[in-house]
């Protein structure tokens, strides 16, 4: 794969970029502001981006709007967004195109590198990896997503697994239950929630959009 | 004819109005009247007629004049706009010495009772609102009480002559009537313009006033600095940096078990990656208590709205801001909203909550809404007590609307530059 790399500072720039090249993928460009990372990104039009939020000029979320800025122009360019705190409010922005191939993850998930390259590889191929904070939030955040209150406690949690971007297989692990069992309940849920595409990733997609209220 | 019911029900008003003001600020000069009156009765050859009716005045009008004024400051809050600070000089507190003595500020006393009455003697005597107070009692009956005293005068008039026969009687007591209705619905009112200018603190007290608000506030301020770095210090010192040291340890015994025992070595080195992925949450806990990263990267609005994702509450956010306002003032409102929403949760057990966040003129004003079960109330260190001291900081209000069975609105205000 061709990555980019944005991040402003120089140890996990350099860091990252290690990692992704032991994993056999080349990284074409790094950036460490938001004009650099949007010029990059129209550039080279890498298969998958690693995109830091916070960035100068502003320290504020130059990154994030850079991604955002670069999928108005790019629909679907898979970007992963990496960030010291992750918040549903942004999960919605980058979510909010369904297009899918966006992955929003805490800094740290990089401290299990297979996990981390695991990610990367089901955001490059329109796949999404959201953080699991998020989805703790959201399943905190009480009752108020209507639509899901049809489904089962347990069509919800494959659901929540899902939404971290896990496939049936690993899901099944998770749960201690077999791939087909899982594969059941997410028809169930597919159904449930009147979403008929024949792909599966663009399914498993607009039903992370569902759960995060945005469908 | 609406029209003209309108008048009389505003005449009735008046007239009852007038009486009231009529009553209280002819007070005073009914016990001149009465010490006139006594005096008179004894006849010049009691040689207390003299010395009884003058401490009766006197003593009668230093009694009254605050009550009075009191009375008058309420009056006039209540039936206009204006409203005049009592401005007395707050009392020291009256404490208790090693010695046994107790200390009201001015001297030391025997006994509690002694030190709050002589304190009480002393703030009376010393305070310039005293002798405001005792020069509008004066001044007031015969300006505001003259002219609100001529409805009752009139009505008098008409109830003693109308009866009776005769036309002079007959003409004084219509004459009464229309005086009486005339001026019902204006005699009250000399009372605003005469208390506003009489009663009003003099700019120097208000200044003195302003001084003293603004020398707690810094206190307070300073002492909550304090308060809030010491906490960032104990949480840093107790978690990320006692972490940190583990995570050394660790390494170090990996190091050490890699020759020999590889598997524990990988363990270890598990442990230790687990560690850091629990001080990081530990910090970003620690740095969301401290600034929001929400609220520098986006600002109130979304910090807010990003705030209503997370709290178990179906909440609403409203916001109307054109640009972001100083970083403390945005730090200290959102931090009222959290605690708000909380609260809302919490004890008001609500399921739905509205956040409105707009520019009215110079003040930027936040409003929460919840539908719980209200009767929220602001007690010493109670959590709206300390949401108002923060926001004191900035000259900023905050009033609560809770009434039992809910819902309870809270309105924050505080002043900024609206351009």
């Amino acid at each position: 794969m061709r990555v980019v790399v944005a991040e402003d500072l120089y140890l996990l720039r350099d860091g990252m970029v290690r990692l992704i090249e032991a994993y056999g993928h080349q990284v074409v460009a790094t950036a460490s502001t938001g004009p650099e990372t949007l010029d990059a990104l129209r550039t080279w039009r890498p298969d998958v981006s690693v995109i830091d939020v916070r960035m100068p000029p502003t320290q504020s979320d130059e990154g994030l709007r850079a991604a955002l800025a670069a999928r108005g122009e790019m629909p679907g360019l898979p970007v992963l967004i990496l960030s010291q705190h992750v918040e549903q409010l942004y999960a919605r922005e980058l979510l909010g195109d369904g297009a899918g191939g966006v992955g929003y993850l805490l800094k740290e998930s990089v401290f299990d590198a297979d996990q981390f390259i695991g990610a990367l590889q089901r955001v490059a191929a329109g796949g999404t990896a959201m953080d699991p904070a998020v989805i703790a939030k959201l399943l905190s955040g009480g009752s108020r997503n209507r639509r899901l209150d049809c489904l089962t406690e347990r069509e919800r949690s494959v659901l929540g697994l899902m939404a971290e971007g896990l496939s049936n297989q690993a899901i099944g692990r998770r749960l201690f239950l077999s791939e087909s069992a899982i594969g059941k309940y997410t028809t169930s849920m597919f159904t449930k929630l009147g979403i008929d595409d024949d792909d599966d990733t663009n399914r498993r997609v607009r039903a992370v959009l569902t759960y995060l209220n945005q469908a | 004819m609406r029209q003209v019911g309108s008048w009389f029900a505003r005449a009735g008003v008046g007239f009852v109005r007038a009486c009231t003001v009529a009553a209280v600020t002819m007070l005073v000069p009914g016990v001149w009247a009465a010490a006139v009156a006594l005096g008179i009765w004894w006849g010049p050859a009691n040689p207390w007629s003299w010395v009884a009716p003058f401490v009766l005045v006197c003593l009668g009008t230093l009694a009254l004049s605050r009550p009075v004024c009191r009375m008058v400051r309420h009056l006039v809050r209540r039936w206009t706009t204006s409203v005049i600070p009592d401005g007395y000089r707050p009392a020291p507190q009256v404490v208790r010495m090693s010695t046994g003595y107790w200390w009201n500020g001015f001297s030391y006393e025997r006994s509690r009772r002694d030190a709050v009455m002589d304190q009480r003697w002393r703030l009376r005597y010393t305070d310039p609102a005293t002798w405001r107070d005792l020069r509008f009692t004066v001044i007031a009956p015969f300006t505001a009480g003259l002219i609100a005293s001529l409805p009752p005068v009139g009505a008098a008039a008409a109830l003693l002559w109308l009866g009776r026969p005769g036309p002079g009687a007959g003409l004084l007591g219509a004459a009464g009537v229309v005086v009486a209705v005339a001026s019902a619905p204006y005699a009250w009112r000399p009372l605003e313009p005469v208390a506003v200018r009489f009663l009003r603190p003099s700019r120097a007290a208000a200044l003195t006033d302003r001084v003293d608000e603004l020398t707690a506030q810094r206190a307070n301020a300073t002492v909550a600095q304090a308060a809030e770095l010491r906490r960032i210090e104990r949480d840093l010192h107790d978690g990320a940096q006692a972490r940190l040291v583990a995570l050394g340890l660790s390494l170090a015994t990996a190091e050490k078990l890699m020759e020999n025992d590889p598997d524990r070595a990988r363990t270890i080195l598990r442990e230790a990656r687990a560690g850091a992925s629990a001080s990081l949450a530990e910090l970003r806990e620690l740095v969301r208590g401290i600034s929001p990263p929400v609220l520098t990267e986006r600002g109130l609005v979304d910090a807010v709205r990003a705030l209503a994702l997370d709290i178990p509450l179906d909440t609403h956010v409203d916001a109307d801001l054109r640009r972001r306002p100083e970083p403390p003032v945005e730090s200290a409102l959102y931090f009222g909203i959290a605690e708000l929403l909380t609260n809302a949760v919490k004890h008001a057990h609500a399921s739905r909550a509205r956040v409105s966040i707009a520019q009215h003129a110079d003040h930027l004003v936040v409003e929460v809404e919840d539908d719980g079960r209200g009767a929220a109330t602001m007690h010493t260190g109670g959590g709206l007590a300390g949401l108002r001291r923060r926001l004191t900081a900035f000259d900023g209000t905050v009033e609560i609307t809770s009434p039992a069975g809910g819902p309870t609105r809270i309105r924050m205000a505080v002043p900024c530059e609206s351009s």
